[in-house]
């Protein structure tokens, strides 16, 4: 699938992380939107529908697991990729009832894996 | 001459009256003794008779007489038989006498003894009874079929019921067992068939579970069951139990500290391995291409290392749940062998697969490719470059054998048998470049017990070893 101009929105509050990773998704053609809390993840995809959300579940004002409650509420869809450094199997669990394609634990996580998984899951 | 003749004469009528007379006398005489004759005569048959009669009498009386010796001697023989049973039986008294006597002290001195030792046994009867009364965990006992014959006063406590409302009735009934979702432990009947069967079934802390209190609420607990032997033969089964609440919180502090600790580790870990990475992509000079990758390499080991400790705590807590599945060992082979591919060519090493095709197993794919990681990764890491590794996998009747063997350092004869304890390095590896942490093995010896399998290895200095997986197919 041709990625370019795909729109990628990072929910990351990690603001180093989530320039880095931002950067080089970008350098892969992406075009990506960063939000820093769950409700601003929100009120973005409302606005304009990305084609991927990648998720961190530990989020100020709403977390992961509450942003993804209200995309589902409001039927909003969006395949959802999360990568978070919590590595726990319940929270893993949690999130793959939510809909989630794939869970990364961040810090195992590197380029040659997350490429191909954004390319796999795409809208 | 007349005168003579007369004198004759006279002389003789003198003589002749004289005769007279004396023949008159005579004839009285005569006549009287004819009498008496007679007299006589009348006795002596009477006598004669009466001499019969006494012959007679006398006859009979001998007779008797010799019936009487009879008897009599009889008698004596008898009296001396009598004597002597006398004698006896007087002996057989006196000896009953000084017996009866001893027998009076005996008695005197055993009721004495019989009164202290009750005494004794009543106090070690109170004595043990307040010891099981005073022990801190819930003690229950029960016969053969599970009926409750004793409980302590901990159990009473503990689950809100008393004594005489749980004798004789069956312990399941009383107090069920359940899981931590509530549902009701069904497997009480197989503990007691397995306890009477010799076994002793210990539920800790790895595998918890819940006892239903009187008022319905329930507490964590942990027991033991064991079987209780008489004489060699069993007669019913003991269990003691106890509210781990405690433990359970700790264990719970425990967790969430580890995961919180592996969390906070991990956060800057991963801004260092991203941005080390996208350096990476920059096409740096050589130099600063060997730093920045050499730096990314280890906060990639870093990741590795946070996700063993927490796996060991995960497996020290009993919290690791199994997921079972039929998988192909051959793509499990494939999936490992292609995780540390990047280590293989650095270290220039030659790998080996065999492993038929259809070879499969119904076991944790997760857990068993953790197992094959950690000893491909160290037959990687202790074998010097150009060595070769060998991964052989078989059936061996119900189990499946998994051999890793490298021509690598091995592990000295003489800490051969250290090699599973938590953070050991070898001494003739420890202070080779390669970074090792010593908790590989330890999680590899685990996470095989988990999974039912076992580890064993040969290992010879600088000639390499095999670890052998053994596990049910």
């Amino acid at each position: 699938m041709r990625i370019e101009h795909k729109h990628v929105l990072i929910a990351e509050d990690d603001k180093f992380l989530a320039g880095v990773v931002g950067k080089f998704l970008s350098a892969q053609g992406l075009q990506v939107t960063i939000a820093h809390d769950g409700r601003e993840a929100v009120e973005i995809m409302e606005k304009t529908l990305p084609h991927l959300l990648l998720l961190d579940i530990l989020l100020p004002v709403l977390d992961g697991h509450g942003v993804l409650k209200i995309l589902q509420g409001k039927k909003i869809d969006c395949p959802v990729i999360v990568m978070s450094n919590l590595s726990d199997k319940l929270v893993q669990k949690k999130c793959k009832d939510m809909q989630v394609k794939a869970y990364f634990v961040k810090s195992d996580l590197d380029e040659a894996t997350l490429l191909p998984a954004i390319k796999k899951f795409l809208r | 001459m007349a005168k003579k003749t007369e004198d004759v004469r006279r002389k003789l009528a003198i003589t002749a009256k004289k005769l007279r007379i004396k023949a008159a006398e005579l004839a009285v005489t005569a006549r009287e003794k004819e009498n008496v004759r007679r007299k006589l005569v009348v006795t002596a048959a009477k006598l004669h008779r009466k001499a019969k009669e006494l012959a007679v009498t006398a006859r009979e009386k001998e007779n008797v007489r010799r019936k009487l010796v009879v008897t009599a001697a009889k008698l004596h023989r008898k009296a001396k038989e009598l004597a002597v049973t006398a004698r006896e039986k007087e002996d057989v008294r006196r000896k009953l006498v000084v017996t009866a006597k001893k027998l009076k002290v005996s008695r005197e001195t055993l009721e004495k003894k019989i009164l202290e030792r009750t005494k004794d046994l009543d106090q070690s009867r109170v004595k043990c009874e307040a010891i099981l009364a005073s022990i801190g965990d819930g003690i229950v006992v029960a016969d053969k079929e599970g009926k409750i014959t004793y409980v302590n006063k901990t159990f009473e406590d503990m689950v809100g019921w008393k004594t005489k409302n749980v004798l004789g009735k069956y312990m399941v009934e009383v107090v069920p067992r359940e899981d931590e979702k509530g549902e009701v432990v069904l497997l009480k009947e197989r503990i007691l068939s397995q306890v009477l069967s010799g076994e002793r079934v210990i539920a800790d802390v790895t595998q918890p579970f819940y006892y239903i209190r009187k008022n319905k609420s329930r507490f964590p607990a942990s027991s033991i069951v064991t079987p209780i032997l008489l004489s060699g033969e069993i007669i019913g089964i003991v269990e003691t139990f106890r509210d781990i609440t405690k433990e359970k919180n700790i264990d719970k502090a425990k967790t969430e500290f580890v995961s919180l600790a592996s969390h906070q580790l991990r956060t800057p870990l991963t801004s260092i391995r991203w941005a080390l990475a996208s350096l990476k992509r920059d096409r740096l000079p050589d130099e600063q291409n060997y730093v920045v990758s050499g730096a990314h390499e280890a906060a990639a080991q870093m990741a590795a290392t946070i996700n063993k400790m927490l796996m060991i705590s995960r497996i020290e807590m009993g919290g690791i749940d199994q997921k079972r599945t039929h998988v192909s060992l051959q793509t499990v082979i494939g999936k490992v062998v292609r995780l540390f591919d990047g280590d293989r060519e650095r270290h220039a090493l030659e790998l080996a697969v065999e492993c038929p095709r259809q070879l499969r197993a119904r076991v944790d794919e997760q857990l068993l490719i953790e197992i094959l990681s950690n000893l491909l990764n160290n037959a990687y890491n202790y074998t010097p470059k150009g060595g070769k590794v060998t991964i052989r996998a078989a059936q061996e009747d119900e189990m499946i054998r998994i051999d890793v063997t490298d021509t690598g350092y091995g592990i000295p004869q003489a800490e051969q048998g250290r090699i599973a304890e938590k953070f050991f390095r070898a001494s003739n590896v420890a202070s080779r470049e390669e970074a090792g942490t010593g908790i590989g093995l330890y999680m590899v010896y685990n996470i095989a017990r988990l999974i039912g399998g076992t580890i064993s290895f040969v290992s010879e200095e600088n000639k390499g070893t095999t670890f052998t997986l053994l596990f049910p197919s």
